[in-house]
């Protein structure tokens, strides 16, 4: 098929990355291979209507499987002549021709006779090289002295096999700039640039490379490759985007990848931390890797769909991760290409879909100080007694005593309005889909599924038959809730609260009547009504009972009967209406036979208890915690109490992250096959597996996430370690060995060095799945420390680096542009991990944002942290980055375009963040070096990490003149450039010399 | 400026990198080297249209109020639909049992077409005869930014290259001092947000650019403080012959791709400003449109619109957001039909009399529709609105190829399903494309091998009625 895609690409053009690639010129004197010449014409030309896709297979004929190809007679491999295929694609009849003439493909005569050939030779199928487990080949013998490692034998035997030679190694200084960039994304210092290019031992390269490998640093610059795979961001995405705190999973990546930690447990942390036994906390914020999935916070989305797209995208983003697989393909129908079926696929979206994604609550406080700050609180209260306000000058025993008038009097208020409460049991609870859970004190947990209007229906026993004049409900909080609940709410309303619109109480078959209702604290969020008691017994879903604002702590609310009832069970009814998730988390019953004029108070049970006595029955203990509720509460101690309410600030600080939790045994979640991939068409259920692609006895018999994580970092899996070192040669050679490297099915390129490709995906597992051992290996060889300049006067015929017969040269990443300004400025503060900052950008970037979310630039060292660590919002993204292709975080993005545009040029000319930076720079040439031909040269050092040449000095010498004039003539006012009153017209010609220097295409190239 | 060994290659580098300055011949070269390629499989439609103006009218317009008159609304009023109509659809507020809401507003026939249009659109009911009303448009999502998206990019989920893009990689750049994509914001806060103007993952040089209001429409076009045209000038000069230096050794065509972006980028700081500059546009037409310089309006947006139409701008959003009104839809649409009316109106007279609405395709048109039933809560506080509807909504098209005058498609009696001629919303898409010579099946792009449409995997036709 002649798309218009290609089309395009030809013409206005793509990186040319995308563009198809020959890897392999046919050879018509050996036999035909099905691998390289035979799979990919069928594939491109056949497949869609004859291919593994059951829905789209035409005339019942498939022509992937040699036996269905020879049954329907399409291949004849024992009569030549009489194969249909061969006679369809070349008949002239239009009527008859294959591929029809409506489909926009058509085959070329030079593929008319690679087919006729292969199948005169027997028309021998291969199984697709990628799904055959690599295999360690031995390295090729080579001669001359070139080759350093066994990656330059298999490099050096294609490139001479295609008439080429190597290039010249690269210079020091172009070495130790790409080693820098490489290893850890930034450029050196005037010391380490010196250090490396005296070093006269022979092991210099190979030193500073395992420096750089050891440096903290490294794990921040492949973090950020991992991070587009994982699709990491701060915010939730969709139309409110709001912030998230996943940061902590970021950070994971950057501590597991600096400790070396072995790829295959990095794998299996990731997918199924949460599931490893005794699974600790940095082993389930590993699991933040597939909570990076987006969120949609919409009034009135369907939760559950928007959970089904995360799903998909969770199975798409694990394909090309750890497959290199377009398993995404298979959503909405069997793959057209490759061997996975519509069915196939919902298997694997089911080893994945048996998860909750609760938040997981991490020590905000080392342990000691939450201690320390607890034990403060305790003296702090155990004071305020004595600190209740008494007339100046009042003796201890006035004091005593008008603290204690104040307290009696406290005490006989309260009681009155309290009752005695008997516990129900719950015997028997449904709803509508979420789970049920009944806890030791006979609480009811809530977990699962969720949807914006969830019914709970409790069944409810009481120790006797009793007598009850009024109902309570207690909201419990429980820290699996969001925000402490006590409310199931995650999204659009607040974490943690809850709606109750509606409740309907049966005894002995009869619908009870409420009198009236109290609740001892409401208010609603999202909107303006009230939330009093009565509104869960007036009709009304749209009216209800909520406790926004106060997540985390326990609230009631009591109903009372209109007429008396005597029972021994009950059965209650709940309805949660909102345009959201608003169901209760943690609950619980109680009834009371009281006849006061009781109350819900906002007090903790336990005091409850105790007031609602006669304090004169009360024990020691009992007194103590009715003190504690008095001074915690009387307003004659606010004052006295804000040292404490402070405390309390910072122990309640939270730090937490998104996670995986699997689902308890007793509530598995079914996954369906959806028709034609829609979420409103789940069609039969299927159980866990992997495609049948894979179908060896290592892979039967998956059912969970830990097995299939197990799996994919296994040998059974051929796909893993390609994939991976696929990626790390890519991202140190510019290109990979396989050029389409999301995709290594059936459409992918064939690998440019297959030898190469297994060579290094057996070493690597080998190594003890070990990525530093990996990119040691790569940067050690000649292979990458070629120039990446063809030499001087000749034409380099290997354009797009086939052969890899020259070093790598391509523009770095939106991030690195902006890290090499700043560790070349001298700003960069070296602080690892934290939450995310805000560098500086227009305010016009976030504001065009939904709800016009404000930028608040960082300050202080934040301002320079890498870029790894600037917040990253979907709806608008950094705009530096986005002008660079930098990620969004809506997608799992396996390769980076590479742009090049005018709004780039915009971005570093104009940008205020790098100019920031020139002026550092600038200052600083004016402080270490003398004279304005040392200062130039030395700015030119830091930034580009060579000395100028004569003609490149000259030219930078000339303008920095012309401008000191301009600004000495006062045309350009020196203070303005600089931001500085006190700023003189020498820095500030520096200063725009630094801005030019930043702008030079070298500035932003790995080469 | 020094030779390059390769001169096709560089070229083609050249082309493939720089947004600007390639879409004159872009054209003429694909079908060019198709024709050469594959002579029996032209895609290509003769365009009529050269570029489009999309009026995106973000939170969904009450159809009911506008341009459906139902008066068995008001005759059912205050009672609810029988669920054999409402066949299951989910909301995203209301219970499918909310009672009916009649219409809010008179309507009167207009024009020689006789369409009737609400009393609420004095200024369109004047043009009626010069644009084709669909009333039968329907789509797939019934939430804000999912609906939008899916408007823009052709998917529910962020992440798909825009319309805009997909023109601006198809077609190429017409404008050599102005991005190909350009958006344009006024009103409230859009739900889909940024990713309506993404490249997804086509290259980041055919990501729409937003246009601020202000003397920057674009980012960093202006200089940084004490840095004058001179300066920047020479600024420039010497950035471009280092990099012409390093050409000469490193031989990469990309320096030669980024010399070239510092000469575009700095016409394009030249250029934006003047874009901006009202001071050429007379008394008259800034008084049709209702524009006042300087002002962030939906009124300055349409004659921005325009400049930029005349300035070779490929595609050109203009979001105006605030119809979401689900409560007091009868305020909230006369609210902004004041806002709106009169600027779309004048847009479209205007492109004619410049003669430039032959080859310009205007669109107006939200994301979905409104309900037929009434929105109220407590909890939110709403009273006498219209909740999200995506089964029926009206849209409206003109110049560029569509025929002017026609009226497409019906809803039933209630304004609940289209009745006749149903135009799915990618159906629009498929249509603009068409307008501009692209075959909608054929434009696509492998991602993650999937080759992917701006319209999507479903089959999507061409309103062939509207041209």
């Amino acid at each position: 098929m002649f798309r218009f895609s290609i089309i395009a690409l030809l013409s206005l053009g793509l990186p040319s990355s995308a563009r198809p690639v020959v890897a392999e010129e046919s050879d018509s004197t050996t036999t035909i291979s099905y691998q390289r010449e035979i799979r990919p014409i069928l594939a491109r030309h056949c497949f869609a209507c004859h291919g593994p896709d059951d829905d789209a297979r035409q005339a019942d004929l498939r022509l992937d499987r040699r036996d269905a190809a020879i049954a329907a007679g399409a291949i004849d491999p024992n009569d030549f002549a009489a194969s249909e295929l061969l006679k369809r694609i070349s008949t002239s009849d239009p009527d008859e021709r294959m591929p029809p003439a409506d489909s926009g493909r058509s085959l070329s005569v030079r593929q008319q006779d690679a087919l006729a050939k292969w199948i005169g030779s027997g028309a021998k199928y291969e199984r697709h090289w990628a799904f055959e487990r690599p295999r360690s080949p031995p390295v090729p013998a080579f001669t001359g002295s070139w080759a350093r490692t066994p990656i330059d034998a298999f490099v050096l035997a294609r490139m001479q096999a295609a008439g080429f030679s190597p290039n010249a190694e690269a210079n020091r200084f172009t070495l130790v700039r790409r080693l820098y960039l490489d290893l850890i994304g930034l450029v050196p210092s005037q010391e380490e640039v010196d250090a490396f290019i005296r070093d006269e031992s022979g092991n210099a390269y190979e030193k500073l490379v395992s420096r750089l490998l050891a440096s903290p640093h490294y794990g921040e610059r492949w973090a950020r490759v991992w991070l587009d795979l994982a699709r990491y961001s701060d915010t939730n995405g969709y139309e409110k985007d709001r912030p998230r705190s996943i940061w902590p999973y970021r950070d994971w990546v950057i501590q597991a990848l600096n400790e070396e930690m072995p790829f295959n447990q990095f794998t299996i942390e990731q997918i199924a931390g949460d599931m490893l036994t005794n699974a600790t906390a940095a082993q389930r914020t590993a699991t933040g890797f597939h909570r990076n999935t987006m969120l949609n916070e919409e009034g009135g989305i369907d939760p559950l769909e928007y959970r089904f797209y995360a799903m998909v995208d969770r199975v798409a983003t694990t394909g090309t991760v750890w497959l290199g697989l377009s398993v995404g393909c298979a959503q909405c129908h069997s793959h057209k290409y490759d061997p996975i079926s519509h069915s196939d696929y919902y298997r694997m979206l089911a080893l994945l879909n048996n998860a909750d994604e609760p938040e997981l609550e991490l020590n905000s406080l080392p342990r000691s100080e939450t201690i320390r700050i607890e034990a403060k609180i305790d003296q702090l209260e155990s004071d305020l007694p004595h600190q209740f306000p008494v007339e100046v000058g009042a003796d201890e025993e006035t004091s005593n005593q008008v603290f204690q008038e104040a307290f009696d009097r406290w005490c006989d208020e309260q009681q009155p309005l309290l009752a005695p409460w008997t516990v129900a049991h719950p015997t028997k609870y449904t709803t509508n889909l979420p789970h049920l859970e009944r806890l030791n004190d006979d609480s009811l947990f809530a977990s699962g599924d969720f949807t914006k209007r969830d019914e709970y229906h409790i069944s409810l026993e009481l120790p006797a038959n009793q007598r009850i004049t009024a109902i309570r409900l207690e909201a419990l909080p429980d820290s699996r809730l969001p925000a402490r609940g006590p409310g199931r709410a995650y999204y659009e309303g607040r974490k943690g609260d809850f709606f109750l619109s509606e409740i309907d109480v049966k005894a002995n078959g009869h619908p009870l009547k409420f009198a009236s209702g109290s609740r001892s604290y409401g208010k609603i969020a999202v909107g303006s009504g009230n939330a009093e008691a009565v509104n869960v017994f007036d009709e009304d879903g749209s009216t209800g009972w909520s406790t926004a604002e106060r997540e985390g702590e326990r609230h009631t609310l009591i109903l009372r009967l209109a007429q008396p009832i005597t029972t021994r069970s009950f059965d209650v009814s709940m309805l949660f209406e909102r345009h959201f998730v608003a169901g209760l988390g943690r609950f619980r019953f109680s009834v009371t036979d009281s006849e006061g004029d009781i109350r819900a108070l906002p007090l903790e049970a336990e005091v409850e208890n105790v007031l609602s006595r006669d304090r004169q029955t009360w024990d020691e203990h009992e007194r103590e915690i009715a003190v504690l509720a008095f001074v915690r509460s009387a307003p004659e101690l606010a004052e006295a109490r804000r040292p404490i309410d402070a405390l309390r600030r910072q122990l309640a600080t939270r730090k937490t992250t998104m996670v995986m939790q699997e689902r308890p045994a007793e509530n598995p979640r079914t996954t369906f096959r959806h028709h034609r991939g829609e979420w409103l068409s789940p069609r039969e259920k299927v159980s866990a597996g992997l495609p049948s692609l894979f179908d060896e006895p290592s892979a039967a018999g998956l059912t969970n996430r830990l097995e299939f994580a197990n799996w994919l970092v296994s040998d059974a899996n051929p796909l893993a370690a390609r994939v991976v070192v696929n990626r790390a040669w890519r991202h140190l050679m510019g290109f990979g060995l396989v050029r389409s490297d999301g995709d290594f099915g059936t459409q992918s390129s064939l690998p440019t060095h297959p030898e190469l490709l297994d060579w290094l995906a057996s070493s690597f597992v080998r190594e003890g799945w070990s990525l530093k051992r990996l990119h040691q290996m790569i940067v050690m060889s000649a292979t990458y420390r070629q120039n990446s300049s063809p030499p001087a006067g000749q034409v380099n015929e290997d354009a797009a680096n086939l052969y890899f017969s020259r070093g790598p040269r391509h523009r770095v990443d939106a991030e690195t542009v902006r890290d090499v300004m700043l560790s070349a400025s001298g700003l960069l503060s070296t602080t690892i991990g934290g939450p995310s900052v805000r560098p500086p950008q227009p305010a016009s970037v976030t504001a065009i944002a939904y709800g016009s979310t404000t930028w608040k630039p960082s300050t202080g060292p934040d301002r320079y942290r890498r870029s790894l660590y600037t917040f990253s919002k979907r709806t608008a993204p950094f705009a530096a980055y986005t002008t660079f292709d930098g990620p969004s975080g809506e997608n799992c993005i396996a390769r980076r375009n590479r742009s090049n545009t005018p709004l780039q040029a915009l971005t570093l000319l104009n940008d205020v963040m790098f100019l920031e930076f020139a002026r550092s720079l600038g200052i600083r040439a004016m402080a270490n070096a003398e004279g304005t031909l040392e200062r130039i040269d030395w700015m030119f050092e830091r930034l580009l990490v060579r000395p100028p040449t004569a003609n490149e000095r000259q030219r930078l010498l000339e303008y920095h003149d012309r401008q000191l004039q301009r600004l000495a003539a006062r045309q350009l006012d020196a203070t303005e450039i600089m931001s500085d009153q006190a700023a003189r017209a020498e820095v500030a010609a520096l200063v725009m010399v630094a801005r030019v220097l930043m702008n030079l295409d070298e500035a932003i190239t790995k080469y | 400026m020094t030779g390059t060994p390769n001169t096709s290659i560089a070229r083609r580098h050249f082309f493939r990198d720089c947004g600007l300055g390639v879409g004159k011949i872009a054209l003429g070269s694909l079908i060019a080297r198709h024709a050469h390629a594959e002579p029996s499989d032209a895609f290509h439609f003769p365009a009529k249209a050269k570029r489009v103006i999309y009026l995106f009218m973000a939170g969904a317009p009450s159809q009911l109020e506008l341009f459906d008159y139902k008066p068995k609304l008001v005759g059912l009023e205050g009672k609810p639909l029988p669920p054999s109509v409402i066949q299951g659809q989910r909301y995203a507020f209301i219970q499918p049992d909310a009672a009916v809401l009649g219409p809010r507003f008179k309507f009167k026939k207009c024009g020689e077409s006789g369409n009737e249009i609400s009393e609420m659109l004095p200024h369109f009911s004047t043009i009626v005869d010069d644009v084709a009303l669909i009333r039968s448009v329907h789509t797939d999502k019934f939430n804000h930014a999912p609906a939008q998206l899916l408007v823009n990019t052709g998917n529910g989920i962020p992440g798909r290259p825009a319309m805009g893009a997909w023109l601006s990689y198809g077609l190429g750049n017409e404008a050599d001092d102005l991005p190909s994509f350009v958006v344009l914001q006024s009103g409230g806060s859009l739900s889909g947000g940024a990713a309506m103007w993404s490249s997804g993952f086509l290259p980041s040089t055919h990501q729409g650019v937003p246009f601020r209001s202000g003397s920057e429409p674009i980012l960093h076009a202006a200089n940084p403080n004490g840095i004058d045209a001179v300066a920047q000038r020479e600024t420039i000069d010497v950035i471009g012959d280092l990099n012409r230096m390093q050409l000469d050794w490193a031989n990469d065509p990309e320096i030669r791709t980024r010399i070239a972006a510092y000469e575009m980028a700095y016409r394009m700081q030249a250029r934006a400003p003047e874009l901006m500059d009202f001071s050429q546009e007379t008394e008259q037409t800034l008084g049709a449109y209702g524009a006042t310089a300087g002002e962030k309006s939906f009124a300055n947006n349409c004659l921005i619109a325009r400049r930029l139409a005349e300035r070779g701008v490929r595609f050109i959003q203009v979001y105006h957001a605030g119809w979401d009104h689900h409560s007091n839809v009868e305020g909230g649409v006369r609210d902004q039909c004041k806002k709106t009316d009169q600027a779309c109106t004048a847009l479209v007279k205007d492109l004619k009399q410049r003669g430039m609405l032959e080859d310009t395709i205007v669109i107006w048109g939200g994301e979905f529709g409104r309900t037929p039933m009434v929105e109220a809560s407590v909890a939110l506080g709403r009273t006498q609105g219209r909740d999200h509807h995506p089964q029926a909504f009206t849209m409206w098209m003109a110049g560029g190829g569509v025929k002017p005058g026609v009226q497409l498609g019906s809803t039933d009696e209630l304004g609940f399903h289209v009745a006749e001629s149903p135009v799915h919303i990618q159906d629009i898409q498929a249509t603009i494309l068409h307008c501009l010579g692209i075959n909608h099946r054929r434009l696509s792009f492998n991602y993650r091998g999937l080759d992917i449409r701006l319209t999507g995997v479903e089959e999507r036709r061409v309103v062939e009625e509207v041209l």
